[in-house]
């Protein structure tokens, strides 16, 4: 999961992947604005099949964020994804 | 349609494919966030050979851009002008203060809401003449005033529906500008799935993906229609799309067709198809089968919507379904890519996909039948800006052509074949009510047409009043029918010489000797205007060959060749042609000066 989120941001944020890792964050790349921010969790709820509520949202602002509620939903759903 | 994620929309986008692609340009006008629908434009775009680049204008700006155009957003290479203006943004008072209001207030709302359309409308129109494309106000899910809405008619929908009304007038008063009903995407795929709230909150984007999704396939229908690409023949197979069952097997009782259920949803989706010939569409089938077995049915089953009469080609066969739709489309006068094919088969699908790309497929819902008409009617590609009386009239001209071919056996020479159909020409400078079909020719015709330059309803208009430019239209009936406007010629005087600019026929009418005689009554008319050469013209596309030698088959000599335009000279000081003998009447205006004032705008 932890990849495929790694991938995500990737591909929303037109960065190379290997230049993603735990510490990447919307202050540390230079695309991700409020737009691609709107992106990228589409993007996360479309391959997880998951739904995020706007608090979740605004603070999704960083990839250990991100993977935190990401792993959170997907142990509601009982589906590890 | 398709239903790919978000991911493989933007995945399918070959950037490399896109770079060499002309490019179309789209201005979004909005007062709220809508920038996810780019990735969707760019998609149906590349679809139909373009590659589509989408500008801004800045949030809640549509007025400052409209009328300002500091920003540069509209200018004369745009292709389209997008509109999405939200009542949400525009009037909190009618979308969701509307309960408090008193009459007089929302009345005095109403002409505030109606005065910024009309400025706004007018400003973008003064820096483009681009089509204008106009989302109209979503109409509310829960009205202000609750289940005594309906019940009134000064209530929340109804002033919504109001304004709608009015901006379609206002659109429609433009020209070139249409209105994109938003409450049809709305339906289809329901308010919870159409908004998502936390976007609206957090960003001012109203829509979810899925609605973005469902606006763009529908923006893109008037796209595809400006742009030439709208389908014009639906290729069917029969059995289990036409009906249940296997007529071979089967036999005419077991087959599955009538108005109860299962038969019911091959008896609907043969209902729509029917529709689709009544605004101009073309049908044909191809099938394995025995030829008799499908006749039979059409002939025989009792409930049969369709009629034998109502399928202009059909190639039922073992052979295979790629060289079939080509036979079709050779015998129709058709290019491919103008064909849409529906199977129900995985096999057939797949081998059009491989050997004839240029098909377009309507993949059949994996829910059976009962869904097939829904798929056919969403389908979108059959859909026109305008439907003319030429399109209305389009099955029975096939029909008619059907038996002109049954006819030609029957004579050993052409000419006297010729004589047999009893043609009359009538041949006329554009009018007002020619004007449509004349513009709609030029926008649809491929093969018979010289240098393919396409024109609006506005710049026929212009062409047809101007001092040196003439529009001329042929007109065709025979004993079989009236074919309606066939051909257009689109004149250009300069200096003592008639330049050819256009001269196209219909694919329907080729084969006659039609282009002959129009083109002999179009030099008749630049000799009368004293000119002493005619200029033809032509543009090579990837359709027009057979038209290559068009101007030199009728004694004109290459003069020019450069950029692609070849242009061919004819010396008419000594003009003495008259048109082939066979035409029973040739009704022409050309011949006399009086006509050059007969166009009046508006009369």
């Amino acid at each position: 999961m932890r990849e495929k989120v790694f991938q995500i941001v990737s591909q929303v944020m037109m960065v190379p992947v290997e230049q993603i890792n735990e510490q990447s964050a919307a202050q540390n790349i230079e695309a991700w604005d409020s737009l691609n921010h709107m992106n990228l969790i589409l993007a996360l709820e479309e391959e997880f099949g998951a739904r995020f509520s706007d608090e979740q949202i605004m603070r999704m602002l960083d990839i250990k964020t991100i993977i935190a509620e990401v792993t959170e939903m997907a142990s509601y759903a009982g589906n590890a994804g | 349609m398709n239903r790919l994620s978000y991911a493989q929309v933007i995945g399918g986008l070959d950037a490399e494919q896109l770079a060499v692609l002309p490019r179309l340009k789209i201005a979004i006008l909005r007062n709220v966030v809508v920038e996810p629908i780019v990735p969707y434009l760019r998609r149906l775009a590349q679809g139909i050979g373009f590659n589509a680049e989408a500008r801004f204008g800045g949030y809640d700006n549509v007025y400052q851009e409209a009328v300002g155009g500091e920003a540069g957003l509209l200018n004369p290479e745009t292709d389209c002008a997008l509109v999405f203006l939200r009542l949400e943004t525009l009037s909190w008072d009618l979308s969701r203060n509307f309960a408090s209001l008193k009459p007089a207030e929302i009345e005095a709302e109403v002409e505030r809401v109606k005065e910024f359309i009309v400025a706004a409308q007018a400003g973008i129109r003064r820096q483009t003449q681009a089509m204008i494309l106009w989302c109209g106000f979503e109409l509310p899910v829960y009205p202000a005033l609750g289940i005594a809405e309906r019940q009134r008619d000064n209530g929340q929908t109804a002033v919504i529906e109001e304004l709608n009304r009015f901006l379609r007038a206002i659109l429609g008063r433009q020209g070139n500008a249409y209105f994109v009903d938003l409450n049809l995407c709305l339906a289809r795929i329901g308010a919870r799935n159409f908004y998502d709230q936390r976007y609206w909150h957090i960003a001012k984007a109203p829509y979810s993906r899925e609605a973005l999704r469902e606006v763009a396939d529908e923006v893109f229908k008037y796209i595809r229609a400006m742009k030439g690409h709208s389908k014009k023949c639906l290729t069917l197979d029969c059995d289990n799309v036409l009906w249940g069952g296997t007529i071979g097997e089967d036999g005419l009782s077991g087959i599955k067709l009538g108005k109860t259920h299962p038969g019911s949803a091959y008896y609907e989706f043969q209902q729509e198809v029917l529709n689709l010939r009544h605004r101009g569409v073309i049908l044909a089938l191809c099938s394995k089968n025995n030829e008799e077995d499908v006749w039979e049915v059409f002939r025989d089953h009792p409930d049969m919507v369709l009629r034998r009469e109502h399928i202009a080609a059909a190639r039922i066969n073992w052979r295979d379904k790629a060289d079939n739709l080509r036979e079709i489309a050779a015998e129709l006068n058709l290019g491919l890519d103008s064909l849409v094919f529906v199977d129900d088969s995985d096999f057939e699908v797949n081998l059009i996909r491989s050997l004839a790309p240029e098909v377009e497929v309507i993949e059949l819902p994996k829910d059976g039948a009962i869904a097939y008409r829904e798929a056919l009617a969403a389908c979108g590609y059959f859909d026109t800006l305008t439907i003319t009386r030429e399109d209305a009239e389009r099955g029975v001209m096939y029909q008619a052509e059907a038996f002109r071919k049954q006819m030609q056996r029957q004579y050993q020479d052409l000419e006297s074949y010729y004589a047999s159909l009893e043609m009359a020409l009538e041949i006329r400078l554009a009018d007002e009510f020619s004007i449509p079909r004349i513009s709609q020719l030029t926008q649809k015709t491929n093969q018979f047409n010289l240098t393919t330059r396409r024109y609006s309803d506005a710049d026929i208009e212009r062409l047809a009043e101007g001092e040196d430019t003439e529009v001329v239209y042929l007109r065709l009936r025979d004993r079989f029918g009236d074919s309606g406007i066939v051909g257009v010629c689109v004149l250009r005087y300069e200096s003592e010489r008639a330049v050819f600019d256009n001269f196209l026929l219909s694919c329907r009418v080729l084969g006659r000797g039609v282009e002959d005689a129009f083109l002999t009554q179009c030099l008749k008319r630049a000799v009368l205007r004293q000119c002493e050469a005619a200029i033809g013209e032509y543009y090579p596309t990837a359709k027009n060959n057979q038209v290559k030698d068009f101007y030199l088959r009728h004694g004109f000599e290459l003069v020019a060749e450069g950029d692609g335009l070849r242009r061919f000279k004819l010396g008419l000081t000594t003009f003495a042609r008259s048109e082939p003998p066979y035409f029973q009447r040739i009704d022409s205006e050309l011949g006399t000066f009086c006509n050059r004032v007969r166009y009046r705008k508006g009369s």
